[in-house]
């Protein structure tokens, strides 16, 4: 019997899997979310920057990690544009372009916010640390025009946004290394504030940035935007995730607990 | 020329790029920037490698009829529609824009959500409390698990009548604390490494990027 | 024309989810024909976003206007056609050139910015809880974080020191090194683990509340 559960197929597995996150999906079950310190730290620096800041968006993700990232982006875009930040969206890789452009104008839709006054997006440019790096001297040096092809000098926004100086903060939307990039390039050389929204993935590895300051904040996957939703007081599909993620852990730790009884038993009885 | 020139490239760029970093003189920043801009202007070439390779990999799959063969005709049809309607009509073209989000955004997603099922799986086969090393590793991810998920504190909360949101605050304690310094131990290792290997590049003792041959 | 998109997004859904049963034709068609469209995306955006600004614009300046800062812009876009020299195996090692000049740029600007963002200021962190703890700013729960810290990373960078063996006093402190590194992997395989499931939630959400969920919606009784 034991050895029997302790190989079971690992289909079955799947299929409980599966259910555990079609079930609580149609029961639309919803927990208390508790704010990390981390997150918290973003949101404070966004509510207390003045009314005429600027918050630069880098959409660094892609498709495969959109469900962790793009609940961030919606939740952090309606808390500027509530505020009357002005935002710059931009990516540094090719799948973030359309991502961006589509979370960023769905955003500005729901909020009133108006492209070019409120909020430009410049979509994608190659080259990543010299986007970074140009963007020190002229952002226009590396966008001569937004992503639909506008150019930047007959933006409104942009007359005032000339490089980092008059950005106020970079969030940085990752799934990849470009924290570092930031951090590193950024951060050290033009001493930009940077904050990053991160997959669960990633959140181990950039906990020292966050010690020393390189970073003011950082949302860990599904559950930063679940965090960032509750302090904006507008939960969207972080909240309802991060019900549903419940489940789904409680069964995994339940089969790795199990998993491990069985394993001890079948050892004494071998002893 | 075909490894004397590249190396003398390499030497000088790399050379010049950190000097600049130190120099904030007018003369050292503007050729920063000019340098800047012509990595720039160089990047977006390096598609057409990309490109060869893929359009090479599955040409040699078609050619020598290997296993699955006839699936590489879709690659090129997929790349073929996507080319065709984005390169005259622009990236924002609504056909194009329509084609990213119902076929390229649904895969990407599925194929890595598939994972989800597959780390369950592995979770029970194979996460054992084997060793002391292993039971901390499977004690850290059992409590970042459930601090994580807002369940975690729900049932702390509700059964236990001391110490309101411990599974959460354990979590954060962890990341803050032993996984920091771990972290930051790997850190410093790999930054040393990253320094001592671009040296080694711009002094032309590492060569691997030029590939083989002459 | 919403719906359909729905449609085929939830069909491709299903295609790739069949793997979990085993490799079969339906997640062959959607694995080669994602990896297609992908790279057609990449190709676009590449000449779009990259090209057209970067190397045909300043080009077409450069022609037009005829001023030294613009046609000094010719030489970049030279070498970066040296990039097309792939296509010939003959003459393949040209791609060489811009390989070493991208390689070396990227090589200068690592070593003084990684030094200063990944180690003097990671050491600075590690350090300056302790000022803190002789000004008397710091309570004994953070004292005793400080001290952990500096334990953790001096025992983690002692793991990783392989000049020496790993016996005594080093060996010992490794050891200390392998708990730190293993509450380190263990909670991100906590975070991988919400990670991976999340993207499986959102896939969920589409085919129960998009497609489903609209699907009903949508028919007239």
């Amino acid at each position: 019997m034991l050895e029997r559960l302790m190989n079971i197929d690992r289909r079955i597995i799947f299929i409980l899997v599966a259910l555990a996150v079609i079930i609580p999906t149609f029961l639309k079950v919803s927990f208390p979310i508790t704010v990390s310190e981390p997150t918290r730290q973003i949101y404070t620096h966004i509510d207390e920057l003045p009314p005429d800041a600027t918050v630069l968006m880098a959409f660094n993700y892609g498709p495969s990690s959109l469900a962790e990232l793009e609940p961030m982006a919606a939740a952090v875009l309606r808390h500027c544009f509530k505020r009357g930040l002005r935002v710059i969206g931009l990516t540094l890789f090719p799948d973030g372009a359309t991502l961006g452009d589509e979370v960023i104008k769905d955003i500005a839709e729901e909020t009133g916010a108006v492209n070019g006054e409120d909020y430009v997006y410049l979509g994608y440019r190659p080259g990543r640390i010299q986007v970074l790096l140009g963007m020190g001297s002229s952002i226009e040096s590396v966008f001569e025009s937004d992503y639909a092809d506008k150019p930047l000098r007959e933006i409104p926004m942009m007359n005032a946004i000339k490089n980092y100086d008059h950005i106020d903060l970079v969030l940085d939307l990752a799934s990849s290394s470009s924290p570092a990039w930031w951090i590193t390039y950024t951060n050290t050389r033009y001493n930009q504030q940077i904050a990053a929204g991160v997959t669960g993935v990633m959140v181990s590895e950039l906990y020292p940035y966050l010690q020393t300051k390189q970073l003011v904040g950082l949302m860990p996957g599904l559950l930063g935007a679940a965090e960032y939703e509750k302090l904006i007081n507008a939960p969207e599909k972080g909240t309802a995730g991060m019900s549903v993620q419940s489940f789904v852990h409680l069964l995994i730790v339940a089969l790795v607990i199990f998993g491990n009884i069985a394993f001890f038993i079948r050892r004494r009885k071998e002893q | 020329m075909r490894r004397q020139v590249p190396l003398a490239l390499c030497f000088i760029f790399g050379l010049v790029m950190m000097l600049a970093e130190f120099s904030p003189h007018p003369v050292s920043q503007g050729i920063r920037k000019e340098i800047i801009d012509w990595s720039l202007i160089i990047w977006p070439f390096a598609l057409v490698l990309a490109v060869a390779s893929l359009v090479h990999t599955h040409w040699i799959r078609i050619r020598r009829r290997a296993e699955y063969w006839q699936y590489s005709y879709l690659v090129f049809i997929g790349m073929i529609v996507m080319v065709v309607i984005g390169i005259p009509f622009g990236k924002r073209h609504p056909a194009f824009v329509w084609m990213f989000e119902n076929v390229q955004v649904p895969m990407d997603a599925t194929m890595f959500s598939l994972l989800a099922f597959i780390i369950a799986s592995a979770a029970y086969r194979a996460f054992r409390a084997r060793t002391f090393e292993a039971s901390l590793l499977l004690a850290a991810a059992l409590i970042v698990m459930i601090g994580n998920v807002p369940v975690g504190d729900f049932i702390w909360n509700k059964l236990i009548p001391f110490g309101d949101d411990l599974p959460s605050t354990a979590r954060q304690w962890i990341l803050d604390n032993p996984n920091l310094s771990s972290r930051r131990g790997i850190i410093l290792g790999i930054s040393l490494g990253v320094i001592s290997q671009s040296i080694r590049i711009i002094l032309g003792i590492e060569r691997s990027y030029l590939g083989g041959g002459d | 024309m919403e719906l359909f998109g729905v449609w085929v997004a939830a069909f491709l859904t299903l295609c790739i989810y069949s793997f979990l049963y085993r490799d079969n034709p339906f997640y062959r068609f959607a694995e080669h024909l994602f990896l297609g469209v992908s790279v057609g995306y990449g190709i676009v955006l590449s000449i779009h976003d990259g090209l057209i600004p970067f190397a045909w614009n300043p080009f077409w300046k450069a022609v037009t206007e005829r001023e030294p800062a613009g046609l000094l812009k010719l030489i970049p876009i030279a070498i970066g056609l040296m990039f097309f020299a792939r296509l010939v195996p003959k003459h393949a090692w040209i791609i060489r050139y811009p390989f070493a000049i991208l390689i070396g740029v990227g090589s200068g600007l690592a070593i003084p910015n990684v030094m200063d963002a990944s180690i003097f200021r990671q050491l600075h962190g590690t350090l300056v809880p302790f000022a803190q703890i002789y000004a008397g700013k710091l309570g004994p729960f953070e004292i005793f974080g400080a001290i952990l810290m500096f334990i953790g990373v001096i025992a983690t960078l002692t793991y990783f020191f392989f000049s020496v063996e790993h016996r005594g006093v080093v060996g010992g402190i490794s050891k200390v090194g392998i708990v730190f590194l293993m509450v380190g992997f263990g909670s991100a395989f906590g975070n991988t683990v919400m990670g991976r499931v999340s993207l499986l939630i959102q896939r969920v959400d589409f085919l129960v509340n998009d497609w489903i969920g609209n699907t009903i919606q949508s028919l007239p009784f």
